[in-house]
């Protein structure tokens, strides 16, 4: 252990990220988009709270869990845990960017239809803060140097629903709006924590290293 | 009778349908007009079945009256649910339709329709018989749902709050269970089929805008189907449906949309308002009022229909109404004021134009100095009406509103302007009084005068002029110019006839004098004071009328007597008045009030006719007197208070009561019992005079305890019983033995005063130092009994022939050694022996480390004494507590510094080392006092710290 740690001590000097100064880098920027990920998911359970109460059972029943029927357009958030690791930065931000696009176009679609004016105060508020998000996300993206996505021309989802589109599979809609946002959320707050990790310096981890120990 | 017409009418009805069915089996042929191609169709949404047919054969333009019955059955063809006859008339190469609306969803069962016909036309009576029905047409949706797993039907309807609806679910397996859930709650359904369930909803009921949801799942999987069912609250009929128009070019129709529907505003119901002469519709944008544009050819009469329509009611209202009775005038505008005076002023407003033709009735309001006056004036453009008899310098508020003069509708909105009219001369004199003092022969008069109301001073009181003018000498006037809003002021006068003139000025002008003559003579005569009894009201005051000619009366007094400022007030009276009641708002209980009434003569000259004086309502006395005792003696005492005003009391002082409370509690003549609050008895005096103010307190036991106390009495009751004063009589022979004491007491301190002054001499012959030895009393015995030879040698007999120097160093520090080395300093001039043992007198020399007492012992113990320790700090020193520390501190100083003439002193206790260190073998009796003999074991005591100190002690304490 002493060995371990003279060789630590005796390495600093070289460790290059402890003698920058100045350019605080993306680290900060990615700290404030998980922090704002984790205020969202704390609003977002509010704001579904009072949504589904809205919209009346069994939706806002705790155990109701419908198949994903007519929510295929919405972006889905669960990934199998190996393709989530092997994902590198750019494809992480880049799926995080166009989920929330999508995910807000059709948050707003939602905000149009609800039928009480506190309701349509909360989601404005919702939506007002998804956008900070995305700006956020997009901030990071650019001090990483990575283009932002184009969104495709026409491709421009939208909430409106079909003829043959009943109000029950509506409502399921809106509920799979929310609960997808949440897991999005979710799974931002574990990227963002990720990426946070990656871009601290290595100091960091030779600390991290010597807890670990049991130092 | 009523039996055998029973009886024949059954019979006759039996008849008739015997015949019937016998008509029909005999014309079953094909009738020539049957109906054919039948089509039917469905409206899944609507639940509703079309039936679309024609009827062959028909003659080009014939028309035929025709009934055609029509039956439905569910499921099965046998079970027939609905049979109807739909009489129409029928054209050549019509297409005629029939819908039918399914309370169960089309698609929870298959249905069968069949018809047949009739002609019911007058003019083919010979073909009234039905054609043979029509072939079942089935009508099965069910097949054309898809391959999903589960329906459930109908989808999202809309229905009004009440409603029955029957719902039910399809599936395409059967081997699944299914339940089927209303908000939550499972619903119980009834099987129509093997996979086919019905629910039948009862009275239902509004719960959300976003409608109840209404779902089926599979039991063992996670299939999941449901539906929406709006619920709407019934559609009112618009209440209060009205229009109106402002310039004839608009009209604004509004009316109360009544409750609204709960449903979501794309599913809410619609305005619609149609004018029936012109044709026109519009759909209004709000739920409760719609604009209508009126057209620019003359219409006047309007027909109007509102309609509320949503998804499942309509429901209308009518108003039929002429233009030009239904104009409501815009509010009247730039209202303005001109040529504002005193007392009247002009008011102009412009109306907007509504018509060429059209005449406005304005209505204009004036509301000022409490009154409202009311107006009303026809207008065409311009506006203008006069107001007069206005009240000068005051604010005035005009309204006007205006109304179509032709047929009125209603008023338009008020509009509303101030103005204030223009200052004009006070119209009365002012109301002056004065109050006459006479001060170092000079005549002091103070005016006062009361400010003109509004009415009288026509505008603001800017000062007021006094002029006074000398009657006798018939000087030149003398001017004064108070500013306002002073209320008077102070001249002072020779003792001469004035006349005094005061008037209130404005900004316009001056107003009529008020005259008072002050005459040289204040006129203070001796009027003696009456008392009046006040109530709440008021004093009521009445006088006697005068021989005299007087013009008036005025009454006057002070609102607050007690304060030097003291707010005089006074009353006009007329000169046939001879009572009034004064009330004032400062009256207060408890506080005299002094009026006086003077009667003014012709020449203006007040003089003073009465005084009264009373109280508006009397309280208790509030304060007793503060008595001043004297002359006391051992069987009386005076009681004084002469510094007890009775005016300042807070009612009439009757007189006082003198309380006494004594141990022996008799009461001498002219006292009485009296039991006071707290049951203590005592003797009280009644003193009826309020002017006495002292008296006598007599019958008083010498060397006795008294209290006493004066109080005043009033009608209301008298003054509190608080704080008795206490006084001892003296003894009776006190002052014969002071005469005694004090000579002798006197004398003795002389004497003692002498003896100290002389005391040497006393000293020196009473009891002096060194006795003398011829004067002791032992020598004479000796000489008288033993030998008479014997005699005193005399040291100036003596001739010494050796001197002995004892050297004693001093202020060093002496070693142990050097201490037990030191020779004692007791010479034993007496021969005592060696080993002495047991107590005997001995004679020795004093030593500064042995008190007198332990030297007047009889065994003559060295009892030790720390040196120079107070006596009470010995007591200190056995108690086992303070032992060690006592002990240190003796050890220290034998460690430190011996200052010079100290050796002596330096000497330790060997009664307490022993015990200072162990305090549990203290021993309980002091040891006995060392013997002289053994005196020197106690200079073995080693230097040593405390605790070393505290073990060697006890070594020693043990040799020992």
């Amino acid at each position: 252990m002493l060995a371990c740690l003279c060789t630590v001590l005796w390495h600093l000097p070289a460790v290059p990220a402890l003698n920058r100064t100045g350019d605080p880098g993306p680290g900060p920027s990615i700290q404030k988009t998980y922090d704002l990920t984790r205020y969202l998911e704390h609003q977002l359970r509010s704001l579904a709270g009072t949504y589904l109460n809205y919209l009346g059972p069994p939706f806002n029943e705790p155990d109701f869990n419908p198949p994903r029927l007519g929510a295929e357009t919405l972006p889905r958030a669960t990934v199998n845990l190996d393709v989530w690791r092997s994902l590198n930065d750019k494809l992480r931000l880049t799926q995080n960017y166009e989920a929330y696009s999508h995910l807000l176009c059709y948050l707003r679609g939602l905000n149009r239809q609800a039928a009480t004016a506190e309701l349509r105060r909360s989601l404005a508020h919702f939506c007002t803060s998804l956008q900070g998000l995305l700006g956020s996300i997009a901030g990071v993206m650019a001090a990483l140097g990575y283009p932002l996505p184009q969104p495709l021309p026409g491709t421009e989802p939208t909430w409106a629903p079909g003829p043959a589109h009943s109000d029950f599979l509506q409502k399921m809609d809106d509920f799979w709006l929310l609960k997808e946002l949440q897991t999005w959320l979710w799974r931002s707050a574990k990227d963002f924590n990720r990426l946070k990790k990656k871009m601290q310096p290595p100091a960091a981890a030779v600390t991290l290293h010597l807890e670990a120990h049991g130092f | 009778p009523m039996a055998l017409f029973s009886v024949f009418q059954t019979t006759f009805l039996l008849a008739s349908l015997s015949l019937r069915t016998y008509q029909s089996e005999v014309w079953s042929e094909p009738l020539p007009w049957a109906p054919e191609s039948l089509k039917v169709s469905i409206n899944s949404t609507r639940q509703c079945l079309h039936l679309q047919w024609s009827v062959h054969n028909l003659a080009y333009h014939q028309e035929l009256k025709m009934v055609f019955q029509i039956e439905i059955s569910r499921i099965k063809t046998s079970n027939v649910i609905w049979v109807e006859d739909y009489s129409t008339t029928v054209k050549w190469n019509q297409v005629l339709h029939w819908s039918w609306e399914s309370k169960l969803p089309l698609e929870c069962a298959k249905h069968f329709l069949r018809m047949r016909s009739a002609v019911d036309d007058a003019k083919t009576p010979e073909q009234r018989f039905w054609s043979n029905w029509s072939s079942w047409e089935e009508v099965d949706v069910q097949n054309s749902l898809g391959h999903e797993p589960l329906f459930v039907f109908p989808k999202d309807k809309l229905v009004e709050e009440g409603s029955n609806v029957t719902i039910c679910y399809v599936s395409r397996s059967q081997q699944n269970n299914i339940s089927c859930y209303l908000e939550g709650v499972r619903m119980q359904g009834e099987q129509l089929g093997p996979n086919v369930s019905m629910f039948n909803l009862n009275h239902v009921a509004f719960i959300r805008e976003t409608g109840t949801n209404i779902y089926c799942k599979v039991d063992q999987g996670d299939g999941i189907k449901g539906i929406v069912l709006f619920v709407s609250k019934v559609l009112e009929e618009p209440k209060d449906f009205s229009c109106e128009t402002q310039d004839l070019m608009t009209l604004n129709c509004t009316w109360d949309p009544g409750r609204d529907t709960g449903l979501l505003k794309q599913l809410s119901q619609s305005y619609t308002l149609f004018e029936s002469f012109s044709g026109k519709k519009t759909l209004c944008k709000h739920k409760s009022w719609c604009s209508w544009q009126v057209a620019p050819e003359s219409q006047e009469t309007y027909n109007f229909t509102l309609t509320a329509e949503n998804y499942l009611r309509k429901r209308s209202v009518y108003l039929l109404f002429n233009l030009t009775h239904r104009v409501h005038p815009k509010a009247p505008f730039n209202v303005l004021f001109k040529n504002v005076s005193a007392t009247n002023a002009t008011m102009t407003w412009k109306v907007h134009t509504i018509g060429n033709y059209y005449t406005l009735l304005c209505q204009v309001d004036l509301y000022g100095e409490g009154k409202v006056t009311q107006h009303n004036i026809s207008v065409k453009v311009d506006g203008e009406h006069l107001f007069g008899g206005l009240e000068p310098d005051t604010q005035y508020m005009a309204q006007v509103r205006c109304a179509n003069a032709n047929r009125f509708w209603k008023w338009s909105e008020w509009t509303c302007q101030n103005f204030t009219t223009a200052e004009a001369a006070p119209s009365e004199a002012p109301d002056v009084w004065r109050n006459v003092k006479s001060v170092q022969g000079d005549c002091v008069v103070t005016l006062f005068w009361k400010p003109l109301s509004k009415l009288q001073a026509n505008g603001k009181i800017l000062f007021y002029n006094i002029v006074i003018e000398n009657l006798d000498r018939s000087s030149i006037s003398k001017l004064l110019s108070i500013p306002a809003p002073a209320n008077g002021t102070e001249v002072i006068l020779d003792q001469c006839l004035y006349q005094i003139h005061v008037t209130a000025n404005n900004s316009v002008g001056t107003s009529p004098a008020s005259v008072i003559i002050v005459s040289g003579d204040p006129g203070n005569t001796e009027v003696e004071e009456e008392r009046v009894k006040g109530t709440e009201d008021g004093f009521s005051l009445s006088w006697k009328p005068q021989p005299r000619n007087v013009t008036g009366y005025v009454v006057d007094w002070c609102d607050h007597p007690r304060d030097p400022l003291c707010d005089l007030q006074w009353k006009n009276l007329g000169p046939n008045t001879t009572s009034t009641v004064v009330s004032s708002g400062a009256f207060r209980p408890g506080v005299r009030y002094n009026f006086r009434i003077y009667g003014i003569s012709t020449e203006s000259v007040p003089y003073l006719l009465e005084k009264k004086t009373g109280y508006s309502q009397e309280l208790a006395p509030s304060d007793n007197p503060q008595v001043v005792m004297s002359n006391l003696t051992s069987h009386s005492f005076t009681l004084s208070w002469k510094d007890y005003s009775t005016e300042s009391q807070p009612s009439f002082i009757q007189g006082y009561h003198v309380y006494l409370k004594s141990k022996a509690g008799q009461c001498h003549s002219g006292w009485e019992k009296a039991v006071l609050s707290d049951d203590a008895v005592c003797c009280k005096y009644k003193i009826d005079n309020p002017k006495q103010k002292t008296f006598v307190v007599e019958n008083l036991q010498p060397e006795s305890f008294y209290e006493f106390l004066v109080t005043p009495y009033t009608s209301v009751g008298e003054g509190p019983h608080g704080a008795f004063t206490k006084v001892t009589t003296p003894d009776e022979y006190s002052p014969i033995l002071i005469r005694i004491i004090l000579p002798m007491v006197f004398c003795i301190l002389l004497l003692m005063i002498i003896c100290y002054l002389k005391s040497q001499w006393m000293k020196e012959k009473c009891y002096p130092d060194i006795p003398d030895p011829y004067k002791s009393s032992v020598l004479s015995l000796i000489k008288s009994k033993e030998n008479p030879r014997l005699t005193i040698m005399n040291i100036k007999d003596c001739v010494p022939d050796s001197i002995e120097v004892l050297n004693k160093q001093e202020g060093t520090r002496k070693s142990l050694t050097e201490t037990e080395s030191t020779k004692p300093t007791y010479l034993y001039l007496l021969p005592t022996e060696t080993s002495y043992s047991g107590p005997g007198p001995c004679i020795c020399f004093e030593n500064f480390t042995y008190n007198q007492a332990a030297s007047d012992s009889a065994s003559c113990g060295h009892v030790p004494v720390p040196p120079k320790a107070p006596p009470s700090q010995l007591g200190l020193l056995t108690s086992p507590e303070n032992l060690p520390k006592s002990l240190e501190k003796n050890y220290m100083n034998s460690l430190g510094e011996i200052p010079a003439g100290e050796t002596s002193l330096n000497y330790v206790s060997q009664l307490a080392s022993p015990t200072s260190g162990d305090k549990s073998s203290l021993p309980t009796n002091p040891p006995e006092p060392a013997l002289c003999s053994e005196y020197k074991m106690q200079m073995a005591i080693p230097l040593a710290p405390w605790k070393e100190n505290w073990l060697s002690s006890q070594r020693i304490y043990k040799t020992y």
